[in-house]
């Protein structure tokens, strides 16, 4: 497990070295830089800006100068934001990640639930209507569900916020507080669900399709076990395993924000933080926010081995 | 595991970037932006068809009791969206013109300007200009006041202006193309103070320039920093303490700053210290709205928001019953910046004859629903220096068009494509991706074709990508849009700098020199007049279109103007909530 742990730790070290070499090419080879975007400079003062930020410097030093900050802790700041890159983070990820984190768990459940009776009743009525409304979700651009939610519960019948985080210029705290989060955080949530949940259905159903199909099913259906014994404890367990794979992934999404879901919601996340700056070309906040990503797909391709293994001893790690 | 697996993901994760660069949208027009966004892509707002009205005249709010409750319920308190204000709030040091709003708020100038653009004192009392037109006098206002309660003197104003020229500052301020006496010495750090600023008193300053330069009274008579808190740990070359200090303004503006949420809203409170009395209304908010304004506006969680002046906006605003509409004119100009080191534009009589093929009233004016008119000169039709006399305003006429290209040597050849020395009249346009560039192109691709040339655009979907493909010389046709002009000249500056390559017209820059030269309006009317009946002659760029936008704000708000160049600040200490 040891000389496994470190082999692994080694690679994603040398991966995480290519792939920020390969990103910052990516940026600084887009056309256009921070200063180009204002109209307002004269050509001379662009050039002494360029030189004040270090942009007229060889594409290879600037890469070395970001490496070696960045080893030091030291992310950098941002150009348009005139603040440290990982201060900005903590300031815009946790409204990201109170989102995410919800509308994952809420899909998740639903996903299992709806996907676990729906193979159990294959091709009965439910499992018809399940289909369908998946396929009608799935296929249901995020815009338009967000913005026709907006128009129908917001504009229309005022139940819910039309969007952002708080009522403006509420000063509740506590309980009050938390119960103005939730009622703003329904409408962004439930779009996030409702595009998230298809996919996963799809993916438990078929799972459990195919286990329910196999022999050991029915010896513990020929051992007299209830019927919801065997469907929950040994269907599902073995169902599930798969989707292991599933939750390494889930790790970067549930920091990286949702672009479109954040705009139409006016939330205050980092998605659309991110793409306002690859707009500015805001060169130390597109780094560090998309090493931050790299970081975490690498973690959690690791992180869903090691639970394979725990889960399913079968599975050896080499 | 497979290492190609992690490396996959990586470039999906960078492409990925690229791609949804490409779905970046402009959304303009939510915010009550009147100060210049760094990204200004050449969106062009919408206009009226000469058939419908539009908007000429303010509209007062017809039934109060629609307005929505949350609204209704705000006493103390006005809210405003604001696309996306940072947090550096700290004016000359900001990136965004977002935050310049903010900053409008918490500091104010020395100098203002009215709704013609012309100077008004407001921490200063007066100012003398010397006859040389060099040196700049200022005289305070007595008994001004930081929003900390600190005494507002000279040596303040002599501070803010210092700092600007530190080889470390970064901002944009244009008071460093003053050229104030001593200033490059201070730069190269080899004065350490600035020779040219003089403190005579605690309510008196003076600054004498190497070069006149009418610009330099409102320049100079900016905001004012104050030295007891920003220059505090001020040392030459060394600026990054100030960002630290940005989200903890210390001002002299009518409003304080009480909170700043990043992503959600900047919460003001009145300034008790205000020169001119702490303003009416106690609160107000600048709400952060990234996505649409509409929906905020319905239900009655903002009080003001600006919208392009199409007729279906205005119907809709008026609709609503409980908003007071006006009518506004942003001091901008929109053009096609033509590639003057290309043969086929380097001669003035393509460029005239392309003014005149292209039907830029139908682009401009009637596409847009009328959020728009056509433009002729380098100057907004708000600004004191307008003028239409001995303008030509090169109406559609693809005849003259016609003539203009046979007589520049450009004959039809074969396939209907003019040709000059066996070389194709073709224009390769670039434009930012927006609905009005869609209009564009469709209108000038007929436009073009009747003319004989060929018409290649090429659409952007990000701004900084169009201006490098500009830096690089790969195009004919481009098209701008100006940021927000204050003084005439602004709107000149780009034919001088260097920013339009090839356009060297000995003429135009003694012209140029002659209208920064004097302070006295009526002299510098008449060099204006001048000047763009040169440039609307020579059309180094070729002039397209004015934008026209409407405000609609809570008809329960009293005292509202708004300025093309300073936007609400200038009136929203007034505002009040009846």
């Amino acid at each position: 497990m040891s000389t496994y742990l470190s082999k692994r730790l080694i690679y994603m070290f040398l991966i995480l070295f290519a792939a920020s070499l390969l990103i910052f090419c990516l940026y600084a080879m887009t056309p256009g830089d921070f200063i180009s975007g204002n109209i307002k400079l004269t050509p001379e003062r662009k050039a002494e800006l360029r030189d004040i930020y270090g942009l007229n410097k060889p594409l290879l030093e600037r890469y070395g100068l970001w490496m070696s900050n960045a080893f030091r802790g030291d992310f950098g700041f941002s150009l348009a934001q005139q603040k440290p890159v990982l201060q900005l983070f903590n300031e815009y990820i946790w409204n990201s990640f109170l989102l995410a984190v919800v509308s994952t768990f809420l899909t998740w459940v639903i996903a299992v639930i709806v996907g676990v009776i729906s193979a159990y009743k294959q091709y009965s009525w439910f499992d018809t209507l399940v289909m369908v409304a998946i396929f009608a979700a799935m296929s249901i651009p995020s815009f338009f569900i967000g913005l026709f939610l907006i128009k129908v519960l917001a504009v229309d019948l005022k139940w819910l916020p039309p969007g952002g985080m708080l009522t403006t210029g509420s000063n509740a705290t506590g309980i009050a507080y938390l119960k103005e989060v939730i009622h703003h955080m329904t409408l962004p949530v439930v779009v996030m669900t409702l595009l998230g949940v298809g996919s996963l259905t799809r993916y438990f159903r078929s799972n459990m399709i195919d286990v329910i199909k196999q022999d050991y099913i029915r010896t513990a259906r020929a051992k007299g076990l209830t019927e919801r014994k065997v469907l929950f404890t040994h269907a599902l367990r073995n169902a599930l395993l798969p989707a292991i794979t599933l939750v390494g992934f889930e790790l970067p999404a549930l920091f990286g924000g949702s672009l479109i879901i954040e705009k139409i919601f006016n939330w205050p996340g980092i998605g659309q933080l991110y793409m306002q700056s690859f707009g500015l070309r805001d060169y130390p906040l597109l780094m560090g926010f998309t090493m931050f990503i790299a970081i975490l797909t690498v973690l959690g391709t690791l992180i869903s081995d090691i639970l394979y293994h725990v889960a399913d001893p079968r599975v050896r790690l080499q | 595991m497979k290492r190609g697996i992690f490396l996959l993901t990586s470039l999906l994760i960078a492409s990925s970037l690229l791609v949804s660069a490409c779905s970046n949208n402009n959304s303009s027009n939510n915010s009550a932006s009147n100060t210049k966004s760094t990204t200004t892509p050449a969106t062009t707002t919408q206009e009226t068809p000469a058939t419908t009205v539009g908007l000429t005249e303010p509209f007062t709010a017809t039934d109060l009791s629609k307005l929505p409750a949350v609204a209704q319920k705000r006493t103390d308190t006005i809210i405003v969206g604001l696309t996306d204000p940072s947090g550096a709030f700290t004016p000359y040091f900001q990136q965004s013109g977002y935050d310049g709003n903010v900053s409008s708020l918490l500091y104010a100038s020395l100098v203002n300007v009215d709704d013609k653009g012309l100077p008004v004192p407001e921490l200063a009392e007066s100012w003398d200009i010397s006859d040389d037109a060099l040196t700049y006098t200022f005289h305070l206002k007595s008994d001004l006041k930081f929003s900390d309660g600190s005494p507002l003197t000279a040596d303040d104003v002599a501070f803010t202006w210092t700092i600007l020229h530190d080889k470390a500052y970064d901002g944009d301020s244009q008071v460093l193309t003053l050229n104030v006496v001593g200033g490059a010495a201070y730069k190269a750090g080899t004065a350490t103070t600035i020779t040219g600023i003089k403190v005579t008193d605690p309510k008196t300053i003076s600054v004498t320039l190497e070069k006149p330069n009418a610009t330099a009274l409102v320049t100079l008579g900016s905001n004012v920093l104050s030295k007891a808190y920003y220059g505090k740990d001020y040392k030459f070359g060394q600026l990054d303490y100030i960002k630290k200090l940005h989200e903890k303004p210390v001002g002299n503006g009518p409003y304080t700053l009480e909170k700043f949420i990043p992503g959600q809203e900047v919460r003001f409170v009145a300034n008790e210290y205000y020169y001119k009395g702490k303003p009416a209304t106690e609160h107000f908010i600048y709400k952060t709205t990234e996505g649409d304004v509409w929906q905020f506006v319905e239900t009655g969680e903002v009080d003001y928001a600006s919208f392009s002046a199409t007729q279906e906006n205005i119907d809709k605003l008026k609709g609503l019953g409980y908003l007071n509409v006006i009518p506004y004119t942003p001091s901008t100009y929109g053009y096609l910046q033509a590639n003057l080191e290309h043969e086929q534009l380097k001669d003035k009589a393509v460029r005239q004859a392309i003014a005149y093929g292209l039907d830029r009233n139908s682009i401009y004016v009637d596409a847009n629903q009328g959020a728009g008119a056509v433009a002729n000169i380098p100057a907004s039709p708000i600004s004191w220096s307008y003028t239409e006399e001995g303008i030509n305003p090169y109406n559609y006429d693809p005849e003259k068009a016609k003539e203009l290209l046979d007589g520049a040597g450009w004959v039809v050849g074969t396939g209907g494509i003019r040709e000059k020395d066996g070389k194709p009249l073709s224009i390769h346009y670039l434009g930012s991706k927006s609905k009005n560039t869609d209009i564009f192109i469709a209108v000038a691709k007929e436009n073009f074709e009747a003319l004989g040339i060929k018409f290649e655009p090429e659409v952007f979907a990000d701004f900084n990508s169009l201006v490098s493909k500009v830096e690089g010389g790969d195009y004919d046709l481009v098209s701008f849009s100006t940021a927000m002009l204050t003084d005439p000249s602004d709107g000149l500056l780009q034919f001088i700098d260097g920013e339009i390559k090839g356009y060297d017209n000995p003429k135009f820059k003694a012209l140029y020199d002659k209208g920064l030269s004097t302070t006295d309006i009526e002299e510098r009317k008449k060099v204006y007049k001048e000047i763009y009946q040169l440039l609307n002659d020579e059309l180094p760029v070729i002039f397209t279109n004015y934008k026209k936008t409407v405000y609609a704000y809570n008809g329960k708000i009293e005292n509202v103007t708004v300025s093309p160049f300073i936007g609400l600040a200038g009136s929203l200490p007034k505002w009040s909530l009846k």
